[in-house]
């Protein structure tokens, strides 16, 4: 099944602004953006912490809705997905 | 009007729509590009989630504060020194409910709504930090 990541503001500069890839079923949300940072250290290392935890300021939506990051190992990814991956907002 | 855009905006035509038969206030709320030792600032939106959340903050606040109208227009894409960022237009029957709407509005944005703010320096780019919390 195919999803879409989408990563905006300092993730989106270090990683690509989005990307689809083929994943297979069962996969945690937390195991796809692992996977698709395996060759970005830079990215990972803005994004997890060295126990492979989500970093406190990391926020998540699935679909345009928010993920707790302590929930996101245990959330699945369905075909058509958009996972989203995003530092704290600034607007205003 | 709630809008995410990367051109400027009209306030004069928003303040003269919100002039509601029960207006007795109109506020305006015009978020600029300060002069932080900046050449530009860049900004980003996750553009759907975005508009969907000012709609839903629009909506909160004219139910929380009786606002007779809500505009919300944020800008996106290199602005210059002085160029609006944000701007809130609220009608309402009293001052007070203006004041208190607006203020929710703006405080809602910056804690919930994904967009970002990148300042442009000759010595190196610095994002904004955010003000949201992940909780």
């Amino acid at each position: 099944m195919s999803v879409r990541i989408r990563f905006f503001a300092r993730f989106r500069e270090l990683a690509d602004p989005e990307i689809v890839t083929e994943v297979r079923e069962g996969t945690s949300i937390t195991a796809l953006i692992y996977a698709v940072t395996e060759n970005n250290q830079a990215a990972r290392d803005a994004i997890f912490d060295q126990e492979g935890g989500f970093r406190r300021y990391v926020i998540l939506m699935q679909n345009g809705a928010r993920i707790e990051t302590t929930r996101a190992g245990e959330t699945m990814v369905a075909d058509g997905d958009e996972i989203a991956i995003f530092p704290p907002v600034a607007g205003g | 009007m709630i809008s995410i855009q990367r051109e400027d905006v009209d306030i004069s035509r928003l303040v003269q729509e919100a002039k509601h038969p029960g207006a007795g206030a109109i506020l305006v709320f015009d978020g600029i590009v300060r002069n932080d030792d900046i050449t530009e600032m860049e900004l980003e939106a996750y553009e759907g989630v975005a508009l969907r959340e000012l709609e839903h903050i629009a909506m909160e606040a004219s139910a929380q504060h009786g606002l007779l109208s809500v505009d919300i227009v944020h800008r996106i894409g290199r602005l210059r020194v002085g160029e609006n960022i944000l701007v809130i237009v609220v009608s309402a029957a009293h001052r007070k409910e203006a004041y208190d709407g607006s203020r929710f509005i703006l405080e809602a944005i910056k804690e919930k709504v994904p967009i970002w703010k990148k300042e442009l320096r000759t010595g190196g780019d610095r994002w904004v930090a955010g003000e949201s919390k992940n909780h």
